[in-house]
């Protein structure tokens, strides 16, 4: 039997005032299996973690059992001094007798009783401990990058650092939906040029290696060794191996098909705005060819049924607007709007200046768009003014942002979930936001959600960072210790644990079916061994064992 | 030739921003100096009580973060630092670090509290918006990490020829010295991340609002403290005599028309205002006045849509005068509607949200960087670049830069630690 040694802590008089440690030092010297106690005035001072590392030493215990504060304070403290003293640092248990006892315990018996109770607990736990050890493994610092928007640029020109390998897999060509746009915002700088230079940046690259009309049909793996498998139009295949996966694709526009009042589809010359960016030409026309004089732009169209707002529309209106009047200075553009969303410092100040470039801004409740004599009439609602009515040679329609096409397909592949509106869902909306549920795999732009160009390429530096802080060449993943486990003789093969596994670390083994733990994927949460009805899957530091011995010495 | 580049990296401020970059430095195996002004870290997201929109308890989501911080060998983390000198280039600064004295041991104190009660002395707690009082010897508030008081020697006796040693006596850990002087450091750095936040802005300068810290006219802080479980109140909405208001009115965009920029999260964090209200308050009423309701991105409508559908009165007006009325209920409001008509209402108590600003001082710093600033006096980065400053080797994150939001500020801490690490590589 292996000897255990248990020590309290007295925290100064936090734990010493409330509980009689003496009376648990005689209560647990009748323990034949502790082998010794000992009491300490601050645990966790330099001068106590001395002495908690030679004591262990000199006793030679081999199991410890603390009794102190919560483990969220000093639990990380305790497995080092255990380290130094020559111990696996999970040969020890910590009892919270502080904030669970001393804390919120005040009649001193009744603290003291329940802190033995305990004490007695873990050293019960802490006899079936096993030997943990944190495993590394070596990892490929490249970047598998799908998607060749101006995000998937970005990314592809942000990692592509030193010893690291970036592939950029494209479906078709580099560029994605900023190719159809004259002008970017916040700046009205041309589009054209800031695409063609980060093109250019990315096709100069030494690091990056481009696969343009290349389609991924599958990527196996885990974080820090992925392997993806990819077939050009010519049919090449290609293997691709790296640590991270980046999906990059561009979001889409809301098609307004079939919302009958804005006349999508049924009257001419009315266009989405994007449909109008891509016009290719320069002067400002109608479909037969005719100048457009007067042009209204409706916010907020698909708004209701994407149930949010796409933050971008409201200043992509103006920008359209303001690009048709430097194009026709003529042309009188109004502008129909609901709520002005301009969430960036400088847009306040593009509103006004757009004003005053003579574009007119109205509020609608409702509107209602229909043909008149080969112009377009707009009916509108207003507050303050029921029955508005404005025809207009073209009506541009500023439609919301949707997810990419094929974002569904990628969650399924890479075990994310997708979000109610269909966007990859992130592992954290705010603390981490451009990573998935899945370790080493990451999202930006029309995959995280709506966002214009500033927003895109924040979110590509983002996962960058994420990427050259977590994967560093030559350096070894550190592995979690406490993972779960599955007993291949005990697995039925249900698969309750593969369905509950939030990080996508249990997979059905289709040979032997039975579950296997993907050691690299699993954080130890624990979710797998609670929901298994056969009892083959376990938790390493909370084995079935440990907890029944614990629970058994609680209830005596 | 080619000069060894410096490899560490200094952070200037230890709120959401800079804790997230110096985490993802660190595990890159890089030192990081995370400078911090005030004797805990944390920033302005520890004050909320819940974020918007998820309603996720935001000092819960910052406390596993700032373990972290504090366990991480690669950081050294410096409270009550300030940055007093920058001198050199990207890949190579030599920065002078000023750490004021906090006269208590953050190795031997426990955070026990023990010398709270003997201080003598009160003083209204900024952190608390001035909604309570607090000691000479100290923390912020319940929770405040690192976990040990500081002393504020502008207020104790000890400063005014005392010989009070009532804290010290106390201490049962020897953790007090009197004798504890200011520090100045220098340390070399590859690299600067900005990060020192922003600031609500004083609405002081505005008349119209009728805010004098006396009546039941808020701002935003101030009521996200009365809702905090570790605030002045545990957390009960509550007016200054005690009771429990009956109707709150929530004004946006105070400063906005002057300032001439949408500070960005207000109408989310009104919405949760709101939702605080209904979660704690029977039969409140609650009215928005608005002009322009901001809530872009996924999720935020739908919060919106909720808190609304709890009945909140919508107000979009023009314009708007507030004063305290001196009966009760104790404030009017008296404002133009949308139709231009004038109308006016009389509320317990009404909660407004102001411009938000750079941290104070910035032009000092940014004078120290020799970085620019923009019009707004945040500090300039580039528009398609969005952390860069002016100067290279030198990054800004957070509401130093914008006012924006949480997940914002960190989608730009984790931008400048990739290019933090990448400026500073070979």
């Amino acid at each position: 039997m292996s000897k255990i040694g248990l020590y309290l802590c007295k925290c100064g008089p936090n734990i010493a005032e409330v509980i009689d440690l003496d009376s648990i030092v005689q209560s647990i010297s009748q323990d034949k299996t502790v082998a010794g106690v000992q009491i300490h005035n601050l645990l966790c001072s330099e001068d106590g973690k001395k002495f908690l590392a030679e004591s262990i030493k000199k006793n030679e215990f081999e199991r410890i059992v603390i009794a102190a504060c919560s483990p969220k304070q000093h639990e990380a403290t305790f497995m080092q001094v255990l380290s130094s003293a020559g111990l696996n640092p999970y040969m020890m248990q910590l009892v919270n007798i502080r904030e669970q006892c001393a804390w919120v315990t005040p009649d001193k018996n009744a603290a003291t009783a329940k802190a033995l109770t305990c004490i007695r607990a873990a050293i019960n736990r802490v006899k079936y401990h096993a030997l943990l050890e944190k495993k590394e493994i070596e990892c490929d610092p490249g970047v598998i990058i799908i998607g060749g928007s101006i995000t998937g640029l970005e990314t592809a020109l942000r990692t592509a650092q030193h010893d690291r390998k970036v592939y950029l897999v494209e479906e078709t060509t580099l560029g994605g939906r900023i190719k159809n746009m004259r002008v970017l915002l916040p700046l009205m700088a041309s589009a054209r040029e800031i695409l063609q230079a980060k093109i250019d940046a990315v096709r100069n690259n030494k690091h990056i290696e481009i696969l343009e009309n290349c389609t991924i049909d599958d990527i196996l793996g885990f974080f820090g060794n992925f392997v993806a498998h990819v077939h050009a139009q010519d049919k090449k295949e290609h293997e691709l191996k790296a640590g991270a996966v980046v999906l990059a694709l561009d979001a889409q526009q809301f098609t307004p098909t079939g919302l009958s009042s804005f006349g999508y589809g049924q009257i001419e010359n009315v266009f989405t705005a994007a449909e109008f960016e891509a016009l290719s030409s320069d002067k400002v026309v109608t479909k037969s060819g005719k100048p457009a004089d007067s042009v209204a732009i409706i916010h907020c169209v698909g708004r209701k049924q994407l149930g949010y707002c796409s933050k971008i529309c409201c200043a992509n209106s103006m920008k359209i607007a303001r690009d048709i009047v430097s194009r026709s200075s003529g042309t009188k553009v109004i502008q129909f709007y609901k709520d002005l969303c301009l969430p960036d410092k400088s847009y306040d100040r593009f509103y006004e200046e757009t004003q005053s470039k003579g574009i007119q801004f109205i509020r609608y409740n409702e509107i209602e768009i229909e043909q008149k004599d080969g112009h377009v009439a707009v009916k509108v609602n207003s507050p303050g003014d029921e029955g508005i009515k404005i025809t207009v040679d073209m009506i541009i329609l500023s439609t919301g942002i949707t997810p990419p096409s094929r974002a569904a397909e990628f969650a399924r592949m890479f075990n994310v979930p997708i979000d109610e509106y269909g966007f990859l869902k992130q592992e954290h909306t705010i603390l981490e936001p451009v990573s998935t549920i899945t370790e080493g795999v990451f999202i930006c732009g029309g995959m995280y959600g709506p966002g214009d160009i500033t927003d895109s390429l924040a979110q590509a530096g983002a996962v960058a960072g994420k990427i050259l802080s977590s994967l560093v060449p030559g350096k070894l993943l550190e592995l979690e210790a406490k993972t779960s486990t599955v007993s291949e003789t005990m697995c039925m093969g249900c698969g309750a644990c593969v369905d509950i596994c939030a990080y996508g670390a249990v997979k059905l083994d289709q040979n032997k079916n039975i579950s296997v733990v993907n050691e690299v994927l699993c954080r130890g949460c624990g979710n797998c061994a609670s929901v298994c009805p056969s009892g083959a899957a376990g938790h390493r530091h909370f084995t079935t064992r440990q907890i029944a011995q614990e629970m058994i010495q609680i209830l005596k | 030739m080619t000069t060894e580049k410096n490899k560490k990296i200094l952070v200037i401020g230890a709120g959401l921003a800079g804790i997230e970059a110096s985490l993802l430095l660190a595990k890159a195996g890089r030192q990081v100096y995370l400078v911090e002004k005030e004797s805990y870290f944390g920033g302005a997201a520890i004050k909320s009580e819940e974020v918007t929109p998820n309603m996720e308890c935001a000092t819960c989501m910052l406390a596993p973060k700032q373990s972290d911080i504090l366990e991480n060998k690669n950081i050294k983390l410096l409270t009550l630092s300030e940055v007093i000198d920058v001198n050199g280039e990207a890949g190579d600064f030599t920065v002078r670090i000023k750490k004021r004295a906090r006269y208590v041991s953050i190795e031997n104190c426990i955070g026990c509290g023990a010398c709270f009660e003997p201080c003598p002395v009160s003083t209204p707690n900024e952190f608390e918006e001035e909604l309570s009082k607090r000691k000479a010897i100290y923390v912020a508030c319940a929770g405040a990490l690192p976990n040990a008081p500081v002393i504020d020697m502008e207020n104790c006796l000890r400063s005014k020829g005392e010989d009070c040693k009532l804290c010290k006596e106390a201490c049962m850990f020897d953790a007090i010295s009197y004798e504890d002087k200011d520090e100045e450091m220098t340390v070399n750095v590859g690299a600067v991340i900005i990060a020192t936040g922003y600031k609500l802005g004083d609405i002081g300068q505005f008349p119209q609002y009728g805010y004098d810290k006396k009546s039941n006219i808020y701002s935003a802080f101030e009521f996200e403290r009365l809702r905090a479980s570790n605030g002045p109140t545990s957390g009960t909405i509550q007016m200054r005599d005690g009771q429990k208001p009956k109707s709150i009115g929530l004004v946006h965009c105070v400063g906005r028309d002057e300032k001439k920029y949408c500070s960005q999260v207000c109408c989310m964090y009104l919405t949760k205002f709101a939702h605080y209200a209904f979660e704690q308050l029977e039969n409140i009423k609650v009215y928005q006045f608005y002009r322009e309701l901001t809530i872009p991105g996924k999720g935020s409508q739908k919060f919106s849509h909720e808190v609304k559908a709890k009945g909140v009165e919508m107000l979009r007006i023009k314009s708007l005068v507030i004063s305290p009325n001196g009966s009760d209920p104790p404030v009017k409001i008296e404002y133009q509607n949308e139709k231009s008509e004038k109308k006016a209402i009389d509320l317990d108590m009404v909660i407004l949200a102001p411009f938000i600003e750079p941290y104070p001082d910035t032009d000092r710093l940014a004078r120290l960087l020799q970085i620019e600033l923009d019009d707004f006096g945040f500090i300039k980065t580039a528009p398609y670049d969005s952390v860069a400053t002016s100067r290279p080797g030198i990054f800004a994150i957070g509401c130093i830069q914008s006012p924006m939001s949480m997940s914002d500020t960190t989608i730009q801490a984790h931008i400048a630690a990739g290019q933090a690490l990448a400026s500073t590589e070979g």
